[in-house]
């Protein structure tokens, strides 16, 4: 049942993340792998103003901040310049690649290789349903209910959700209808950057201690989780990330926990073969 | 209809004009006009460059030459976003609506430059054009027949009351008796208000029917214009397009 808590909170911090990464994808058409290096690199801005004194949960806006700024820059002074050459999409995949590399490592030589943590209580412990959770990881789900339900709002009845679902759609029909894309698009960056700074951020408090390549492999999870919901179906992100979640963790009771991402990688390989357009996605629109 | 549907047409201009993808013209030296009141055609075989025409006075293909008017605006290589704007409505061939969106979420989209308060008006006045888009609204777009598709997609640019509708093909993939009343009921009317249609067909014979102009594309230029009842008297076009022999039914007046 322990296992069963661990995989919830996984998928918690996974269901943010995975949205924010298909929903950047769905829009702005970049499949953007150096998701990951940006959570690590909001967690660790995030961690110096939190050992500046102030609170871990004020601290965790910094963390949002950071991924929401250093996604737009991003966009705006990497991706869109090749976008714009009219490159293959595979060329910005690559890009992003490099990025990842270069912002997980550049950290690593920033703050060097050793682990650090939040000054941050994991507060009481709670038996519920036979898991055994703390109260950080309970205010983790709160935050995480917050952000599904909130995101939900913004795709379904807000002008700029259904503007954002459209370009995703079909972006040159978007235009025609009026629609400023770009504004969109740049909107979608800092939106989707802001979820993943604040994944990033929760990763780490809910981790304890964490280091500048804790979120190296976290691509594959996010992959894993956006693949099995559909690309670009931000409520298949939700269902993936409690699939892959629960999936990895409740593994690590049975395998070795160092190879529970070896679940993640064939869940990966048995969509992308069997059904690559995921469970609620249709071949017709992927 | 009880709530205007459209503004009332601006004439719509293209001269000398050269469109084509990375610097290469696929169209040169068109000129064609569209008027308020009347439909304006543009036939011609496959590969002669209507849709290029088309999605170049909407700003979706470079203009490189010439120019596009919409009454007193120069409107050539304006963003397309721009020109939806300044009330041109352009209904693409294909991928003419977001499959999936619901109906009401396309024609909301369709009224994105207008204030929240008028979407629901604008929406009203629409299916009330198109009742049978009432009974739907809630369905996805991708899951429409081919005819309920198409009244989507001309319902969406009817949200912002355009004064010039560019249609691409509005009856490609239709049943024959879908495509008729598409074009002699819905699109006809749209004139009859007092819009400027421009309309792309590949069904020559029922866009005769229903034009008061019409433009034949070949080799990316215009090879011959006129009236349809000129048209269809000219050898050359009855041979090519109607199907050698076949008389062409004069449009109604």
């Amino acid at each position: 049942m322990s296992s069963f808590g661990f995989g919830l909170i996984t998928a918690a911090v996974l269901a943010i993340a995975t949205v924010g990464f298909t929903m950047q994808f769905a829009v702005t058409n970049v499949l953007n792998l150096a998701y990951g290096s940006i959570m690590i690199n909001s967690a660790f801005v995030a961690y110096y103003v939190n050992q500046h004194g102030v609170t871990a949960w004020v601290a965790l806006l910094g963390g949002v901040a950071t991924g929401a700024i250093a996604s737009w820059l991003l966009n705006r002074f990497i991706y869109t310049p090749f976008q714009r050459r009219n490159l293959a999409p595979i060329t910005v995949v690559i890009v992003s690649l490099g990025v990842d590399l270069v912002g997980t490592f550049g950290l690593q030589a920033i703050v060097g290789g050793g682990y650090v943590s939040f000054n941050q209580s994991q507060g009481h412990e709670y038996h519920i349903l036979g898991m055994l959770l703390s109260g950080l990881q309970l205010v983790i789900f709160g935050i995480c209910a917050v952000v599904l339900v909130g995101i939900h709002w913004l795709l379904k009845y807000t002008r700029l959700g259904k503007a954002m679902r459209a370009t995703s759609a079909n972006r040159n029909l978007a235009r025609n209808s009026g629609v400023k894309t770009q504004f969109i698009i740049s909107t979608t960056w800092i939106i989707s950057g802001a979820l993943c700074g604040l994944a990033g951020t929760v990763f780490a408090m809910n981790a304890g201690v964490f280091e500048a390549t804790s979120a190296q492999l976290y691509i594959v999870l996010l992959l894993a989780a956006m693949f099995l919901g559909g690309p670009g179906e931000p409520y298949g992100a939700m269902f993936g990330a409690v699939t892959i979640g629960l999936a990895t963790e409740v593994s690590a009771a049975y395998i070795n926990p160092e190879y529970k991402d070896v679940v993640a990688f064939l869940v990966l390989i048995a969509m992308l073969t069997f059904r690559p357009f995921g469970i609620f996605g249709s071949e017709k629109t992927n | 209809m009880s709530v205007e549907l459209s503004k009332k047409g601006l004439v719509l201009t293209a001269t000398g004009l050269a469109a084509g993808y990375d610097g290469r013209a696929i169209v040169s030296g068109i000129t064609v006009e569209a008027t308020p009141g009347k439909v304006v055609s543009i036939v011609g075989p496959n590969g002669s460059g209507k849709s290029t025409l088309l999605k170049s006075l909407v700003g979706v293909v470079k203009v490189l030459d010439g120019s596009v008017k919409v009454g007193d605006t120069d409107i050539t290589n304006m963003a397309p976003e721009d020109v939806a704007k300044i009330g041109v409505g352009y209904v693409p061939q294909i991928d003419d609506v977001f499959p999936p969106l619901s109906v009401k979420e396309n024609l909301e989209i369709g009224g994105y430059l207008l204030k929240r308060h008028e979407v629901n008006e604008r929406i009203e006045a629409v299916l009330e054009f198109f009742p049978k888009l009432k009974a739907m609204m809630t369905r996805k777009a991708g899951k429409l027949s081919g005819g309920e598709r198409k009244m989507l997609a001309m319902g969406r640019v009817l949200m912002l009351s355009p004064s010039v509708l560019v249609l691409d093909e509005p009856t490609a993939n239709l049943a024959p008796i879908v495509a008729t009343q598409l074009l002699e009921e819905y699109i006809r009317g749209f004139a009859n208000f007092g819009s400027t249609v421009l309309l792309v067909e590949q069904r020559a014979k029922a866009a005769l029917r229903i034009s008061d102009w019409t433009y034949v594309l070949g080799g990316g230029r215009v090879v011959l214009e006129g009236p349809p009842q000129d048209l269809a008297q000219n050898p050359i076009f009855v041979e090519s397009f109607l199907g050698g022999g076949a008389k062409a039914h004069p449009p109604k007046d």
